[in-house]
């Protein structure tokens, strides 16, 4: 376009850069700066402490705690996501009667507020009324009523529900792909004897691999520091510890604790290790043909 | 096209896992809204019966007289619509800029913007909140609504860029040298092009501001300010827990989701692909 029209584009760009810097950039580094001080959370008082918050939470046992539930966490529901979302973005993309009203009711549980999620499976996993006990009791499966969100199972009630909270966003990925692959490409393979299983092996899951490569990124960064979901499972259960990841940690730390410094240091430890991740990530699965 | 009168254990086999994935995604939905109509006893029942026998409205009268539940309402209303108008008129402007425009450090810009798009709510709220303070707008929903458009415009701006390189930069050009100003150009060509993308962007963000809850627990400490995210998750901590009341209160907080999202299901699945919802 024009050269004079330069300054109109600049114009246009600034609102969304001073937006962007001082409530994006601006904090997050202010976070990273406070991560230096003995900090409280309310009252202006602070102290540089150089590098003691992080020297402190590398001997606290809770921090290793929670680095070690957020792991297990992000890995089994990214894992369960991924296979989850693929088979039901492949039944959706088969043509049957009603395809775009199912189409639509499976996204539901992406849309919908973490807190109508959290709280329709607290109801229907309480453990006197709930209706998954009732049916595990019922089918002979359980003997005595599940506490779904006491120490034992409360981790696996919050991977169940986030995979299903999450899965569709792995749905939609993965079926926006699917459309655009040709469909010669299946028949050239069914022309060579391919079965159902072998062309999805062989043809589909190459397809898929850029849209893979970029929706594990972003659902490892997501669950990795995902908060709500795992704080509000936590109200009420008298187990909180025992799925205490790190976002929870750094909250707790920060609004209970009032230790805004080590908070933010843990914020600062939960950026390094995404970076640290991506950067390996990156090297290792990246094609050269952009994504 | 095949006729339904034979179908063959293929298409059998496809309703089959499609009615799976119904009653996986959406049974917990049913369950909510048949609590919500039962008297107190039918939610209690054992064993449990799958539709209200007497159904009634009593647990959205409690919700309604004994909650704020309308000022949460009327709080959310506020707080996500003004997040959606401050964020789509700056992104709107930054995504057409740079689309259209080219200037030094525009790449930079791009990038830049992706990279915050990574930045996760509880990376940013722990020195927002201090900063927040620090300023003094603690506990008002001013603080909420930078926070909302702070966070949703990066992916705004994301998503915007995509509708705008979607539609011909000659269109303009055209309109340009017929003697229309760029204004015209905008107002004429461009908006009314890009209208269906503009819509489904600000859906979206009123979908994020709306379910938002860390956002609201940190920076909204007084009751009357509470959005609905927040308002009904306390519902829980009551001493007794209500189940007709939380799921009464689910389905009102989910209603006007699940309407906007019908509105944008179509072009969602035309296939945007990754990086069209965040969270």
């Amino acid at each position: 376009m024009k050269i004079s029209s330069q300054k109109t584009g600049i114009m246009l760009i600034m609102p969304s850069v001073f937006v962007i810097c001082a409530l994006l950039v601006y904090p997050v580094s202010y976070g990273i700066w406070l991560s230096f001080f003995r900090k409280h959370s309310f009252f202006p008082e602070q102290n540089f402490v150089g590098l003691a918050n992080y020297v402190y939470l590398l001997k606290d046992p809770d921090f290793w705690m929670s680095l070690r539930y957020g792991t297990i966490y992000s890995f089994s529901t990214i894992s369960l996501q991924i296979i989850i979302g693929i088979i039901a973005a492949l039944i959706l993309h088969e043509s049957f009667r009603g395809r775009n009203f199912v189409r639509g009711i499976v996204l539901f549980p992406y849309m919908i507020p973490t807190v109508v999620a959290i709280l329709l499976w607290k109801w229907l996993l309480n453990s006197e009324f709930g209706l998954i006990n009732y049916f595990l009791r019922t089918i002979g499966i359980a003997k005595e009523p599940i506490s779904w969100i006491g120490k034992d199972h409360i981790m696996t009630s919050l991977i169940l529900i986030s995979v299903w909270e999450f899965f569709p966003f792995v749905v939609l990925s993965v079926l926006g792909r699917l459309q655009t692959i040709p469909p010669d490409l299946y028949e050239a393979a069914k022309v060579d004897g391919a079965g159902a299983f072998s062309r999805f092996i062989h043809i589909t899951l190459p397809q898929l691999r850029n849209v893979l490569f970029v929706v594990i990124l972003l659902r490892s960064i997501w669950m990795f520091t995902k908060f709500d979901t795992v704080w509000l499972l936590t109200q009420g259960g008298g187990a909180e510890k025992y799925i205490r990841t790190l976002p929870v940690y750094a909250y707790m730390r920060t609004f209970m604790y009032y230790q805004a410094g080590l908070g933010s240091t843990l914020a600062v430890i939960m950026f390094g290790i995404l970076i640290a991740f991506a950067a390996i990530y990156f090297k290792m699965f990246r094609r050269e043909e952009g994504i | 096209m095949r006729k339904i009168k034979s179908l063959s254990s293929r298409q059998l086999a496809i309703y089959g896992c499609a009615l799976v994935l119904v009653i996986f995604a959406a049974f917990p939905f049913f369950w909510m809204i048949s609590t919500a109509f039962k008297p107190l006893r039918e939610i209690f029942a054992y064993p449990p019966y799958f539709f209200p026998k007497d159904s009634t409205l009593a647990n959205f009268v409690r919700l309604f007289e004994q909650t704020r539940f309308l000022t949460y309402f009327k709080n959310s209303v506020i707080v996500s619509t003004s997040a959606v108008v401050v964020t789509m008129i700056i992104a709107t402007a930054g995504a057409y800029s740079l689309t259209r425009f080219r200037y030094y450090g525009r790449e930079r810009i791009a990038s830049l913007i992706l990279f915050t798009y990574m930045f996760a709510p509880i990376m940013i709220i722990i020195p927002f909140y201090v900063l927040i303070r620090k300023i003094g707008i603690a506990n008002t929903h001013f603080a909420l609504i930078m926070a909302y458009t702070a966070f949703c415009l990066p992916f705004n701006i994301w998503l915007l860029k995509a509708f705008f390189q979607s539609i011909p930069i000659v269109l303009e050009e055209a309109a340009l040298t017929d003697g229309a100003g760029r204004i015209q150009a905008i107002i004429h060509v461009v908006f009314p092009l890009a209208l269906p993308g503009i819509i489904a962007t600000g859906i979206f963000t009123f979908i994020l501001a709306w379910n938002d809850y860390i956002f609201v627990r940190i920076l909204i400490t007084s009751d009357e300010l509470k959005t609905l995210s927040v308002g009904i998750a306390d519902l829980y901590n009551a001493t007794v827990i209500d189940w007709g009341m939380i799921m009464s209160g689910g389905m009102m907080i989910t209603i006007p989701v699940l309407v906007f999202f019908t509105f944008i299901q179509r072009n969602l699945i035309a296939g945007w692909g990754a990086g069209a919802v965040k969270g």
